[in-house]
This record gives C-alpha cells, sequence and structure tokens, in this order.
C-alpha cells in the first residue's frame, strides 16, 4: 500500500502509484494522506461557510432546540416529565407562545438561506464562477462516493473518495432538511391557522388529522436524525470532538479539508496563494517535492 | 374513602393499632354522643378488611372533610342508618337522600333529588325515551360513579383572580360578621361556584373509567375512546399541565345555561355536539370567539387507531418505517467510519 513514509518520490514512481498522487501545477505531486502530517487549527484554517449561512446556522440551530424541547413536551403531555418540562417554559400557554414565536425565527432564517442561496447563485452565474459541484446538488459522483466510501469502511479501499466541497452525507442531511422544514412549516401553520386552512383545502378534516400526525412524526423524525446523525456526525466522532468550530468561524481545518473534501482542496490551493506556500513547505519537509 | 391494597405494611399497623384503640377505649366513650363519630374515627389506623380482601380504610381526616363542599352536614346526615353507638355494618348512602340542612331561600329541606331529574333526562339516564329499561343499564353511571367527596376549590379576585382565599376580602367580611367560621364557610361556598370544582383533568379522569373502557364503548356503539382522544389534542394536553382555561368534557357536552348533569347524544337535535349546533361551542366567548362553523368540522376525539381512522394510521406507520428506513442505515454508516477510524490501516488484500 503506497503511504507517504515508504515511497521516493520520482514522477515514475508517482506515476506507478496512480490515485495515490495528485499533481498540482505549482505546488507538486501531493499524496492522498498527506492529511496525517499537515498542521490544523481547530477552529479552523480555510474558508468554508460565509458570514450569511453561520448566521442562518445559528438562528436555526437555537429556535430548532427551542422547538424541539416546547414541541416534544406539548406532544409527550402524559409523561413524567412533562409536567416539570412546562413549568421552565411557563405553562402550556407560555409554552405554545414561545413554540410560535421560535417557529417565526426557523421560518425566518429558512427565507433569509434561501434569499442567500438563490442570490449567490445568481451573482456567481454572472461572474461566470457558478460551479455545480461545489454545491449542494446531489451528483451521480455522489453515489460512486458512497460505493468507494463504504468499501474503504470494510477495508477494500486503502483511502477515502476524493469529494467536493459538500460530500454525499452532507448533501443527504441538507435534502433532508429541505424536506423537513418544508413539512414542519406547512404542517405548523394548518395547526396555527385552522379556519385559513378550512377555506382552502379540499378535504379540512382529512389534512387536519394529518397536519397534526405529520407536524409530530417529522418533528421526532427530525430530532432523532440531528441527536445520532448531524451531532454524531459533526461534532462527537473521535477528530471532531466536542465541537467543530466551523459553525462559529465558518472555517474548516486542513486535516478535514483534505481527508474529506480533497477537490475542494484543490479548489482552495488554486484560490489561496498562502495555502500554495503552505503545501510546498509541507512537501518539502517530508522530501516529498518533485523536480 | 378510598379502598387500598393490602400491603405487607398497613396490615401489620392497621391489627396494631385497632388493638390500642381497644385498650384506650373506656366504657365512657363507648356510651358516647352519636354526633361524635370523629372520636374513633379521627385515628388514621382505623381500617377493615372487606370480603375481597382490600383493606378499606375507615380513617376520617378532619381537615379535608373540613374543608369540603359537606363540612357543615354532620355524618349522620349522609349515613342515615348509624343510630347508636357502638354502631353495626353502615349501609350505602344514598346521595339522594334529605339531609338535616334546609335550604335557605325556600326553607325547605335540601337534598340532590333534583339533580337525579336532570341525569334521568341525559343520555346517562338507565331509561330510553320510552321509559323502559336501557341494556346494560348497569354501565350508566350513578352518582358516585362520577363523584369523589370534592373539596372547596375558593378562588379570590381582591387585587388579581388567584386561588384560594384573600386575607384581604376576608378582613372585609369581618367588618360586619363576627363569627369567624361562618365568614369561611361562606366565603368558600360562595367562591368555589364561580369556577369549576374540579379541573379539567380531573373531569376527564372521572369519565374516562367508561368512556375509554373498550367494553364500554363496544356495547353501547360508542366510536371514540372519549377521555384517551380528548387527551390526543391540545385541549388534553393542556388539561394535563393543569391548565384551566382550555375546554373540559362539560364544556363542550353541555350547552351554555343547562343543568351540568345534561349531557346528551350527538344524536339528539338538542344537544350541544349536534352537528348543527357544534359550531355553536367552538365560537364560545371564552374560547374561539371568531370561529366560523367550519372549526367545528375538526375532530375534538381524534384517535389514529386502525379501525378508526385507516389513513392516518397507515400515515404514521409509513412514517415510522421512513424514520427507521433513513436512520439505520445512516447510523450504518457512523458506525463503519467509527470502526475503521480504530483500524486505519487494516486492509483486506489479494495477495499477489
Ligand atoms: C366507638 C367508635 C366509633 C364511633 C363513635 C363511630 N364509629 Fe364508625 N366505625 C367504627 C369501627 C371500629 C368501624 C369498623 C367496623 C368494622 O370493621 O366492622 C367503623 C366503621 C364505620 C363505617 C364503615 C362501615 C362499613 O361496614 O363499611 C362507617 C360508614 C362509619 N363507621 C360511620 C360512622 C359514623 C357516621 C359515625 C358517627 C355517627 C361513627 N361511624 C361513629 C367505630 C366507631
Ligand atoms: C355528604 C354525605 C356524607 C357525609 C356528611 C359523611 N359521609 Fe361518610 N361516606 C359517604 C359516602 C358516599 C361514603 C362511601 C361509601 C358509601 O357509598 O356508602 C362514605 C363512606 C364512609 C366511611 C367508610 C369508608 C369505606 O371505605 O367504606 C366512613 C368510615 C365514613 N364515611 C365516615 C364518616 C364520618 C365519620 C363522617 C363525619 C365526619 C362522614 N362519614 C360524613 C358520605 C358521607
Ligand atoms: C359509569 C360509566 C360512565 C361514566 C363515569 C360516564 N359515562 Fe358517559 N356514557 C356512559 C354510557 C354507558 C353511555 C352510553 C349511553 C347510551 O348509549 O344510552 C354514555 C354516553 C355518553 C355520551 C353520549 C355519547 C353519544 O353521543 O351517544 C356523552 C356525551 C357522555 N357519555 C359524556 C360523559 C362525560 C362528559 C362523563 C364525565 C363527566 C361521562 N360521560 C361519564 C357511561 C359513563
Ligand atoms: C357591610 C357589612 C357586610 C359585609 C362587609 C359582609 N356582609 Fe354578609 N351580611 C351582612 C348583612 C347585614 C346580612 C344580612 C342581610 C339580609 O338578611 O338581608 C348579611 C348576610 C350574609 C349571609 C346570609 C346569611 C343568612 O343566613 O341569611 C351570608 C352567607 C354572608 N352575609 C356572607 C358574607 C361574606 C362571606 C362576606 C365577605 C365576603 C360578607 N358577608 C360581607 C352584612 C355584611
Ligand atoms: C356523568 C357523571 C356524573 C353523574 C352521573 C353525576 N354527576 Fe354530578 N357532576 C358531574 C360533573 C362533571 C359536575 C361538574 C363539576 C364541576 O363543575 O366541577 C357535576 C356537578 C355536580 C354538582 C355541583 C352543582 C352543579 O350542578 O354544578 C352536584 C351537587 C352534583 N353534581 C350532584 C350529583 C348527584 C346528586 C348525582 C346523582 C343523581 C350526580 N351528580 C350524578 C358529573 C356527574
Ligand atoms: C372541544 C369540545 C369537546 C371536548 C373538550 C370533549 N368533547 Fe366529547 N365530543 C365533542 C363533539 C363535537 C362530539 C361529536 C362527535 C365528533 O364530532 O367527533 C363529541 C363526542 C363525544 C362522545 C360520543 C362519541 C361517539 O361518537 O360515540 C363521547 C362519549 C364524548 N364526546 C365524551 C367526552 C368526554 C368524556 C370528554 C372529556 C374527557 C369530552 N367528550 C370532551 C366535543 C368535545
Amino acid at each position: 500500500m503506497a503511504t507517504t513514509e515508504n515511497m521516493s518520490i520520482t514522477p515514475e514512481a508517482a506515476e506507478a502509484a496512480g490515485d495515490f498522487y495528485t499533481y498540482v501545477e505549482g505546488v507538486g505531486n501531493i499524496p492522498r494522506d498527506i492529511y496525517k502530517h499537515v498542521k490544523s487549527d481547530p477552529l479552523g484554517d480555510l474558508p468554508r461557510y460565509s458570514i450569511h449561512i453561520v448566521t442562518q446556522h445559528f438562528l436555526t440551530f437555537i429556535s430548532f432546540l427551542i422547538l424541539a424541547a416546547t414541541g416534544l413536551t406539548l406532544h409527550f403531555a402524559d409523561l413524567w416529565w412533562a409536567s416539570f418540562a412546562i413549568s421552565l417554559f411557563g405553562g402550556a400557554e407560555t409554552g405554545r407562545l414561545i413554540h410560535r414565536i421560535s417557529a417565526i425565527v426557523m421560518v425566518a432564517a429558512s427565507v433569509y438561506h434561501l434569499v442567500t442561496i438563490i442570490g449567490g447563485t445568481i451573482s456567481k452565474s454572472m461572474r461566470k464562477r457558478f460551479d455545480i459541484k461545489r454545491t449542494q446538488i446531489p451528483l451521480p459522483k455522489d453515489l460512486q462516493d458512497i460505493i468507494h466510501d463504504f468499501r474503504y469502511f470494510i477495508g477494500k479501499e486503502p483511502y477515502r473518495p476524493k469529494m467536493e466541497k459538500f460530500m454525499y452525507k452532507q448533501k443527504l442531511h441538507y435534502l433532508a432538511i429541505l424536506w423537513g422544514t418544508f413539512v414542519l412549516i406547512s404542517a405548523g401553520s394548518m395547526l396555527l391557522f385552522p379556519e385559513k386552512m378550512a377555506t382552502i383545502l379540499p378535504n379540512p378534516v382529512f389534512f387536519q388529522d394529518l397536519a397534526r400526525l405529520l407536524h409530530a412524526d417529522e418533528a421526532v423524525m427530525a430530532i432523532t436524525v440531528v441527536v445520532f446523525w448531524h451531532w454524531s456526525n459533526v461534532h462527537l466522532v473521535p477528530g471532531r470532538f466536542p465541537l467543530q468550530w466551523s459553525f462559529i468561524t465558518g472555517r474548516i481545518t486542513r486535516e478535514h479539508q483534505i481527508e474529506e473534501h480533497f477537490l475542494e482542496y484543490l479548489n482552495n490551493l488554486k484560490e489561496i496563494p498562502e495555502e500554495r506556500e503552505y503545501m510546498k513547505k509541507i512537501l518539502r519537509e517530508k522530501g516529498l517535492e518533485t523536480y | 374513602m378510598r379502598e387500598l391494597k393490602i400491603t405487607s405494611v398497613t396490615l401489620p399497623t392497621f391489627t396494631l393499632v385497632l388493638s390500642l384503640l381497644m385498650i384506650f377505649l373506656t366504657p365512657d366513650v363507648y356510651s358516647a354522643d352519636i354526633g361524635n363519630c370523629l372520636l374513633c374515627h379521627k385515628y388514621p389506623g382505623l381500617s377493615r378488611v372487606d370480603e375481597k380482601g382490600k383493606l378499606r380504610l375507615l380513617y376520617i381526616n378532619e381537615d379535608i372533610f373540613n374543608n369540603s363542599v359537606h363540612a357543615k352536614v354532620k355524618c349522620e346526615g349522609c349515613h342515615l342508618d348509624i343510630q347508636k353507638i357502638p354502631h353495626d355494618p353502615a349501609k350505602k348512602v344514598d346521595c339522594l337522600a334529605e339531609c338535616h340542612i334546609k335550604e335557605p331561600s325556600s326553607e325547605q329541606k335540601f337534598s340532590h333529588k333534583d339533580i337525579e331529574k336532570t341525569v334521568a333526562m341525559s343520555v346517562h339516564s338507565k331509561y330510553d325515551k320510552d321509559g323502559k329499561e336501557k341494556k346494560f343499564s348497569e354501565d350508566l353511571p350513578t352518582c358516585k360513579e362520577c363523584h369523589d367527596e370534592p373539596l372547596y376549590r375558593p378562588i379570590s379576585f381582591f387585587k388579581q383572580v388567584r386561588a384560594g382565599i384573600s386575607e384581604l376580602s376576608l378582613s372585609r367580611c369581618k367588618s360586619c360578621h363576627k363569627k369567624e367560621d361562618f365568614i369561611y364557610k361562606f366565603y368558600n361556598h360562595v367562591t368555589s361556584r364561580m369556577h369549576r370544582t374540579r379541573n379539567p383533568l380531573n373531569i376527564a379522569e372521572s369519565c374516562s373509567r367508561c368512556h375509554d373502557d373498550l367494553q364500554i364503548i363496544k356495547r353501547h356503539n360508542l366510536s371514540a375512546k372519549a377521555a384517551f382522544s380528548y387527551g390526543e389534542t391540545f385541549h388534553g394536553k393542556a388539561a394535563r399541565f393543569m391548565d384551566e382555561r382550555i375546554p373540559d368534557c362539560l364544556d363542550c357536552h353541555v350547552k351554555k345555561g343547562d343543568a351540568s348533569h345534561l349531557m346528551l347524544s350527538k344524536e339528539n337535535p338538542e344537544s350541544a355536539i349536534h352537528e348543527k349546533n357544534k359550531g355553536k361551542i367552538c365560537a364560545s366567548i371564552d374560547c374561539h370567539p371568531s370561529a366560523s362553523p367550519k372549526l367545528a368540522k375538526y375532530g375534538v376525539h381524534s384517535e389514529f387507531s386502525l379501525d378508526r381512522s385507516p389513513a392516518q394510521y397507515y400515515f404514521t406507520v409509513f412514517f415510522i418505517i421512513l424514520t427507521g428506513g433513513t436512520l439505520l442505515p445512516l447510523m450504518g454508516i457512523i458506525l463503519l467510519d467509527l470502526i475503521r477510524k480504530l483500524f486505519p490501516n487494516a486492509m483486506i488484500r489479494r495477495r499477489k
């Protein structure tokens, strides 16, 4: 198996290692496992999220947590802890009010997000800098990545796939959030404006029942996904624990970028001269520079 | 006056207390005045094991009794058959008996007979329209099946509406009335009636013993587990949280201005829940004043079981499968990822 330690780096060797090296103009042959040797600031080295996205994440996760706490308490009113929890929110009436206010915050954050995403896409397209590979849109490559990653997990591949800015896990999660927010907001509005909905919908009784079920079921699902999937994947796994600071700094660590978003790292090399210098220096230190 | 199950603790205690009682009871006590029931019944251990093997606590807590709506009724005003002390096993109390109290506005001996008439006009009557006894009439509630001994629930309005007696209001009564007892009793008497004696959860619980009983539901062709389904909606959830502003069973099932007991079948055009009257309940001034009759279309007794609402039921199942179906594979990936992190260099290689 090819690793940085046991390969002396002549162009022929690079050729022979195939996928292992990626040649970058002006930097050299970058071995796939270089992330094990780079320095990383836990607060993040490379840009990933704009201040808008960071703000949206903040608004969303705070309102989400409050919605989940008040919502679960109301939904599971008959469980023993619910009456304690509801006193925290100041009773059923106030609990509902808090739930609704947080809902407004979340809707606002979602609208803000749509505006940023659509606006950003338009402005990038105008400057001819839009690149579909750097978006959350699922592409056939993601399927290949899943297969590749799966093979890696069971030990049939030596390295993770080279992935874009958003890898398949994140795309799945993003889609789930889009769908979940859509369902929760529409079902929630049906519950909030029963009269309006009775005039709009063809079979209000059925839809009201449906909304009641949907809102609760979808919320429970969203909470499970956030706890067991998002938190464990993003913040709790070894290497990321206790938190991945990207959600505050908007920056990603170098190590993480190279390991999971290698192709985006190549973009970084193109766009950030200092990063090129840094990579060159590392390659030189490891005796890996190409002549 | 609840029935208690015998436990290994209560039985010995009971025997002990009873024997102590026997020792201390002098002949003097035996000849006690008939009214002085608490002489014996104030002892917390006074209890007996009945024929069914259940422990019956015969202890009367004086404080609780004195705060109950019947505080002014003497014991033998209800336990009419107890004429001498020591007494024989007592008969069941009849709520409709005339007690020794006079209703002051009419000076007539007081009884709850009028309420029985109302119950007889309601859906809970044991007899149908033609006066014939209904099938399974034993399922229909008697007074004591819906009522336990209620306590006073006074409220005060002095500055703000709040539970309990306001010292400030009491002190005002004192400027004219002299007897503390009198003031206290009538303050309780009047203010307790200015809202429900029971909170919505209590009321729902008292109906649930029959209306969540699947056999009774089946026998009487009812379609909903009424108290359970109430608990599934926000009304019932808020009731769980002791909110008293939400509607309880009677707010919807008794027409405004009718007596509390006049609950009628939804088929009865006079009933509050009849198709054409429903809208008015929702639009009540305390609830959804601007509601149109459309709001009343929504199910207040929604229950998402397979036989009642298959579409909703399958929908829930679909969602559970969807949750499990997305979450489990994703969790699988995380697990694999973790394991792989523990063995970063492990490789399955084909030997060359
Ligand atoms: C001398 C003590 C004594 C006095 C005074 C007394 N009781 Fe009792 N009472 C008892 C005892 C002891 C029992 C349990 C009897 C038994 O186990 O058979 C009992 C049982 C009862 C029961 C339950 C009977 C049953 O069979 O379920 C009632 C009701 C009752 N008493 C009412 C009264 C009332 C009303 C008064 C006052 C008018 C009163 N008692 C005065 C000693 C007393
Ligand atoms: C408003 C009517 C009323 C008054 C007043 C009243 N009781 Fe009762 N009592 C009942 C009812 C109803 C029961 C339930 C048993 C039954 O249905 O007879 C009961 C049951 C009891 C029992 C038996 C508990 C059991 O498990 O069977 C005792 C003992 C008792 N009462 C004692 C008293 C004493 C002592 C007083 C006076 C301090 C008193 N009661 C006043 C209505 C009354
Ligand atoms: C002891 C059992 C019992 C209790 C307790 C009881 N019910 Fe009922 N209820 C019945 C039975 C049995 C029927 C069916 C009567 C019939 O079919 O004639 C019924 C019928 C009804 C109906 C009419 C249903 C319809 O539309 O046909 C209403 C409304 C109702 N009950 C409300 C209540 C409320 C509210 C309470 C609590 C305050 C309550 N019940 C407590 C046994 C009970
Ligand atoms: C300004 C003096 C005054 C105050 C204050 C007052 N009362 Fe009275 N109350 C009276 C008088 C006088 C009567 C007799 C009225 C009559 O018979 O027409 C009366 C009668 C009553 C009665 C009827 C008694 C009967 O047997 O007919 C009750 C009950 C009562 N008051 C309770 C209260 C309570 C409780 C308060 C305090 C919340 C209160 N009162 C405050 C003067 C007062
Ligand atoms: C179906 C259950 C049920 C039955 C049967 C029943 N009650 Fe009630 N009763 C209630 C409820 C519920 C209330 C309202 C309690 C509240 O407002 O806090 C009530 C209220 C009362 C009140 C308070 C005054 C009022 O009208 O609000 C009295 C007194 C009363 N009941 C006596 C009786 C008597 C006597 C019987 C037997 C003939 C009886 N009840 C049968 C459920 C029942
Ligand atoms: C918000 C108003 C409301 C409340 C609160 C409410 N009900 Fe109802 N109930 C209705 C209406 C309306 C119906 C008529 C059937 C329907 O539209 O679902 C009904 C139907 C019923 C029926 C007949 C069910 C059938 O179809 O056989 C029973 C029994 C009943 N309710 C009991 C209760 C009990 C017990 C409670 C308290 C735990 C309660 N209800 C609380 C509005 C209410």
